[in-house]
């Protein structure tokens, strides 16, 4: 009788002949957005059979326009979960940077610098998050959380609970402009997943994101500055609620102290019904900007459908745990 | 344990194992896309089964109209809803009503109007959360040619100006009046008190339309009494359970105030549960805004004396009609201003 | 001291079959076990023995066969109707909760109470009456966390006999235990065995089977091959059945000629705060073994450690090829050239939901991208090469981690450092939990990387391993070095007692 032995040191030439692995890493991220997307594409179809009014251009691009802000959010949250941790911030970040904007634009800043003092404020509140819990060793959830008051209550000392509002043309085409008759703030929006996509799948930080979450110790055994890169994880978080901020003060025409409540909660769900699991280690963008997609198109058809907005609230609740529940249902089957 | 066990597998049917393995993978697929539709299914027949009333009629030749409200979970705008509906009824109007979660959460709103006209509704009501930030949506259904009636809260001026935003008609009680109906009401009972009175006054949320003009008719309403002045003022975003820690925590600080106003019941209900929890029901006297039945029952009990009323179901049934009017081309009154009462103990129902 | 006539037996598995999708685990495995025996399953990994436990366990349920309890068919179904039954498993990681009193744990979901209320006493008793059994004096009302990890497994023994177990079923009890340790498992195992319990037994340590076995039953790729007594039944026929091929040489040392000094330690002592490593001075050299030996707790992985980077040595110098780079980081170990295969791979060695080639990668990613990007082509190249070259057992680098063996896992974590050019290396328990053919494999890749001129340092528990695999030894006690011997020279018994202190 052969032995398997044998034969299978034999079969490492398997190896050889085998794909490579970003081919196969893309094959598995295909397959597991697939799912992903055929829940998306589900919830269409089945929008589109109760409702004429689903499936037009003007409204397909209504969607994806209201998508944008939670879709930006969750990219920074997609990274934060990857690495392990959580941001609960990412609300009253988003606040906090579009005051400070506001403010810089109503002193009469031209455009860019009052961008960069926005994003500044974004990035800075990142870092402080960043370095307390990296080098600090406080849990993300306890920094965060703390963080969320901190930055919601700056944010309403900035501007003594009052919104900011009236704002040229020129800053509101940023939310009102169209590239090639699509509205601006999809292209931004898909800009910011393509630049963040190429980081999180190429580059070494994006390795080290995945290392970090998946076994921070081994990540660290080997050479990586762990916390320098655990750091730079919440910066990004804090730089895309900055950049949603712009969008969503651009698009009001205000930036108001209490805008953002509880965006760090849909974030989160787009993440989840993504396929990203918080445990860390895992997940992809393209599964969040999916779910934020998914959620968009819930909400969207919801209104469409004319439901009561107490009743939406239950079936958006219900629909994120049944999404997670069924990936996890799927993959427990599969280990 | 799996995992090892098909190691030794793999070296006799490496082929047919990749290949049952994608087999496995898209049955998987399959199964959980069969799962989602199943869930997807039973949500769409629970939804329908729900809504029921709202959908089935767009077929008929009923006129549709949207009715986009702050909120649902008031019972300010629940009577507006009421009216509203009561109004659509008698004019065979299909009326959709749609709210955000949250009343601040303006953002979500402007998502929900942009939604809404979507789906062929030949007028807009709405009571903007933010007066500046739900212009672009009123522009956009100005593009759209639907008609808007702006019910409760203005737009700003100067935003809807600027924005070229039209609407066909304002529907609302002056808050500015009522704020000094309240402020008028406390000067008379404060003749019990030598014409003094320390007064706490709690705020709606900061930079909103209407919390401020009642805050300014109330201010402007006591100026000319020396005696009335106020010891406190702070914001409790007209919610209940803020109005209740934000009292008490006034208390603590001023505890020589004897009278509170607060710009709206809910806060005002909050307050008398704290003035209670502190054991002084009775020796601090407590007017609110808006007359919820909540705040009748307690003007009944005494533990308030008195609410200025609004009407918002005078008000939804006017938006219904005003909108109703614009869809038929006929003219409508552009500011509809309506009435405001002082409710105490003597004409409480 | 045992009653080896065949009687009726307490538990009999009779044709056993289990199948995953696409593969047959358990293809028809016989088994039975008699009161009072130890019986040992041996198998290496995925042979099938953890699968045919979990059926005994209710973990997992069978596709055919029959489980007899006393001559009659019994079914489970679930871990409870196991435990009805009285089938107790003791798994590597203890199920007991560290928080509780070993009484709590003991009579965990037995709590006696009077109206609802948790009698203590009672509890203090039953729990003192279970631990008297298996040998142990122990107070009851000690958090089992203050425990060590053998004591916490004879509390998981006290807590299988409260609950009137008769088998036992034990795998691998020994891994994380130091040779005194194993001795008073040993012991308690005779006493339960003495009082009619009969225990399954699994183990890779063939040591021990003699010691404590009275049968056993060889698997391999889901079958009984055979079950035989133990004391008359040799290694190496044994050995021979598990991987149907001879293993004419356990450890296949090829001594070479020890070059330059490679690695220098300088009276290093640390961490700061406690100071597990006490004034240690050592070399290795380019071409040699190293073997570090000493009991649990000696500080040899706190030396590895240090030595690593992972921890600040307080004092002392580490000076690799005659330049001083006492490490601060994991970071300045590896660019002095030194690698480090830690004793816990799943906790300290791989990111498991990652592919083969990204853990490979990970230290090496720096050289490999330039404006960090990655240049996708080198990291796959090189993977694929010392996947090739290490005979690591994948389908494709892009295979996650945590689907592989653990010998492969090892190879993996050795690859990383190959590919990250190391020419040191501390490796911490290189082929625990490995089965016996891919230590092999592992012992001769250490050969070929000696060949080639890098230096090993070995941190071993088992001192055959030691003594079969190191051209030097020191031994540590109380994280000092008691004693440096010449492998050729060195016995069992002369590590034994250096380990212990007993002679110099």
């Amino acid at each position: 009788m052969e032995t398997g032995r044998e034969t299978a040191i034999r079969d490492n030439d398997l190896s050889r002949r085998g794909p490579t692995p970003a081919a196969v890493a893309r094959r598995y991220r295909a397959s597991q957005r697939l799912k992903a997307v055929a829940g998306l594409i589900g919830l269409c179809l089945l929008l589109w059979i109760l409702t004429p009014h689903f499936l037009t251009v003007a409204n397909a691009l209504n969607v994806m326009e209201q998508t944008s802000i939670n879709a930006i959010v969750a990219v920074g949250m997609t990274f934060v979960i990857i690495s392990g941790g959580i941001d609960l911030s990412v609300g009253s970040l988003v606040a906090l940077s579009g005051v400070v904007l506001a403010s810089a634009l109503k002193s009469g800043w031209p455009i860019p610098l009052a961008l960069a003092a926005g994003l500044g404020v974004g990035a800075a509140t990142g870092l402080l998050n960043g370095v307390v819990i990296a080098f600090g060793r406080l849990p993300p959830f306890i920094m965060t959380l703390g963080m969320m008051s901190v930055a919601r209550g700056a944010a309403l000392l900035v501007t003594d609970g009052r919104p900011i509002s009236g704002f040229d043309a020129g800053f509101r085409s940023i939310a009102t402009g169209r590239v090639f008759g699509v509205p601006a703030p999809i292209v931004l929006t898909l800009a910011i997943y393509a630049v963040a996509h190429f980081v999180l799948s190429r580059t070494r930080f994006g390795r080290y994101v995945y290392g970090i979450g998946g076994n921070e110790e081994a990540t660290r055994l080997s050479g990586v500055n762990v916390r320098f890169h655990k750091t730079m994880v919440y910066v990004v978080s804090g730089v895309t609620s900055a950049i949603a901020a712009v969008l969503l003060t651009a698009r009001l025409n205000t930036a108001q102290p209490i805008a953002g409540i509880m965006y760090e909660l849909d974030a989160i769900a787009a993440v989840v019904i993504g396929g990203t699991s918080l445990s860390g280690g895992e997940g992809n963008l393209g599964g969040t900007l999916i779910g934020a997609l998914t959620m968009g198109v819930l909400r969207n058809g919801l209104n469409l459908l004319g439901v009561s907005s107490f009743l939406q609230q239950l079936v958006i609740g219900m629909v994120i745990i049944v999404a997670v529940l069924v990936d996890v249902l799927v993959k427990e089957k599969r280990a | 344990m799996m995992m090892k066990i098909r190691r030794t597998q793999r070296p006799q049917r490496p082929q047919r194992k990749v290949f049952s393995e994608a087999c496995a993978r898209v049955a998987l697929v399959i199964n959980r896309r069969k799962i989602s539709f199943a869930v997807l299914a039973a949500f769409a027949f629970f939804v329908v089964g729900c809504n029921r009333g709202g959908d089935t009629t767009t077929s008929t030749a009923k006129p549709r109209v949207a009715l986009v409200l702050k909120t649902l979970n008031s019972p300010f705008f629940n009577d507006m809803q009421r009216g509203a509906q009561a109004a659509a009824t008698r004019l065979n109007v299909d009326l959709v009503v749609q709210a955000a979660e949250r009343e601040i959460d303006v953002e979500r709103q402007m998502q929900i109007i942009e939604n809404v006209l979507q789906t062929g509704v030949k007028a807009l009501c709405l009571t903007p959360s933010g007066s500046r930030e739900v212009v672009p949506a009123v522009v956009k259904a100005n593009r759209a040619n639907i008609p808007v009636v702006i019910v409760d809260t203005r737009l700003d001026k100067a935003a809807a100006d600027e924005a070229g935003a039209k609407i066909v008609s304002f529907i609302g009680s002056d808050n500015y009046e009522g704020g000094r109906i309240a402020a008028k009401f406390i000067v008379d009972i404060s003749r019990a008190t030598n014409g003094k009175a320390n007064v706490a006054v709690l705020e709606g949320i900061p930079g909103h339309e209407t919390g401020d003009s009642r805050l300014r008719g109330f201010k402007d309403g006591i100026k000319d009494t020396p005696g009335v002045r106020i010891v406190a003022s702070q914001p409790a975003n007209w919610e209940r359970d803020q109005g209740f820690n934000v009292f008490q925590n006034t208390l603590q600080a001023h505890p020589e105030i004897d009278t509170l106003f607060a710009c709206n019941d809910m806060m005002a209900l909050g307050a008398i549960e704290a003035i209670r929890a502190a054991g002084k029901t009775g020796s601090i006297r407590v007017v609110g805004f808006d007359a919820v039945e909540d705040a009748r029952k307690a003007i009944k009990d005494g533990t308030m004396l008195g609410s200025v009323a609004q009407f918002p179901d005078e008000m939804g049934r006017l938006a219904v009609e005003n909108a109703v009017h614009a869809i038929k081309g006929e003219p409508v009154e552009a500011d509809a201003k309506v009435r405001i009462e002082l409710i105490t103990k003597e004409n409480v129902k | 001291m045992i009653d080896h006539a065949p009687g009726t037996p307490v538990l009999e598995m009779r044709g056993i079959r289990k199948v995953f999708p696409g593969v047959v685990a358990l293809d028809g495995v016989d088994f039975d076990l008699r009161a009072g025996e130890v019986h040992v399953l041996l198998g290496e990994n995925g042979a099938g023995k953890s699968t045919l436990m979990k059926i005994l366990s209710g973990a997992y349920t069978k596709d055919a066969g029959d489980v007899f309890i006393d001559g009659a068919p019994v079914s489970i179904g679930s871990p409870r109707d196991a435990q009805s039954l009285g089938i107790a498993t003791i798994y590597q990681e203890l199920s007991l909760v560290p928080q509780l009193t070993v009484a709590e744990n003991i009579l965990l979901g037995h709590e006696p109470s009077r109206a609802g209320v948790i009698d203590r006493a009672a509890m203090r008793d039953a729990a003192r009456r279970s631990l008297a059994e298996v040998g142990l004096d122990l107070d009851p009302d000690r958090r089992l966390d203050r425990l060590g990890i053998a004591e916490q497994q004879m509390v998981e023994v006290a807590k299988a006999l409260f609950r009137r177990a008769r088998v036992l079923v034990m795998d691998e009890p020994t891994s994380a235990l130091t040779a005194r340790e194993i001795d008073r498992l040993f012991d308690v195992i005779r006493r339960v065995t003495a009082a009619g319990v009969a225990v399954v037994y699994i183990s890779h340590r063939m040591r021990e089977l003699a010691e404590i076995g009275t049968r056993v039953t060889v698997l391999r790729d889901g079958r009984a091959v055979g079950t035989f007594p133990l004391p008359e039944t040799s290694f190496d026929a044994l050995i021979r059945l598990m991987a149907n091929r001879e293993v004419r040489d356990h450890f296949p040392r090829r001594r070479c000629k020890a070059g330059d000094e490679l690695l220098r330690l300088e009276h290093v002592s640390g961490p700061s705060g406690a100071p597990r490593v006490d004034d240690v001075s050592l070399t290795v050299c380019r071409g040699e073994i190293v073997g570090l030996a000493g009991l649990l707790g000696a500080g040899r992985t706190e030396l590895a450690r240090l030595v690593f980077g992972a921890d600040r040595p307080s004092s002392g110098r580490v000076v690799v090829s005659g330049r001083d780079v006492t490490p601060k980081t994991p970071r300045q170990a590896i660019a002095a050239g030194i690698g480090f295969l830690p004793e816990d791979r799943k906790r300290h060695g791989l990111v498991l939901m990652r592919s083969v080639g990204e853990n490979i990668g990970l230290p090496s990613l720096a050289r490999w991208s330039r404006a960090g990007v990655v240049s996708g082509r080198t990291e796959h190249e090189t993977a694929e090469r010392w996947v090739t070259e290490l005979r690591i057992k994948t389908p494709t680098v892009a295979e996650r981690v945590v689907r592989l063996s653990g010998g492969t896992q090892q190879k993996v974590v050795l690859a990383r450092w190959l590919a990250a050019d190391a020419s040191l290396l501390v490796m911490d328990e290189p082929t625990r939990g490995v089965d016996v053919g891919a230590k092999v494999e592992i012992y001769e890749l250490m050969n070929r990387l000696t060949d080639a001129g890098a230096g090993i340092l070995m941190i071993s528990s088992e001192l055959p391993e030691v003594l079969g695999m190191s051209d030097r030894i020191y031994v540590m006690r109380h994280g000092r070095i008691q004693a440096e011997l010449d492998a050729a020279s060195a016995s069992e018994e002369r590590v034994l007692q250096a380990a212990l202190g007993l002679a110099s």
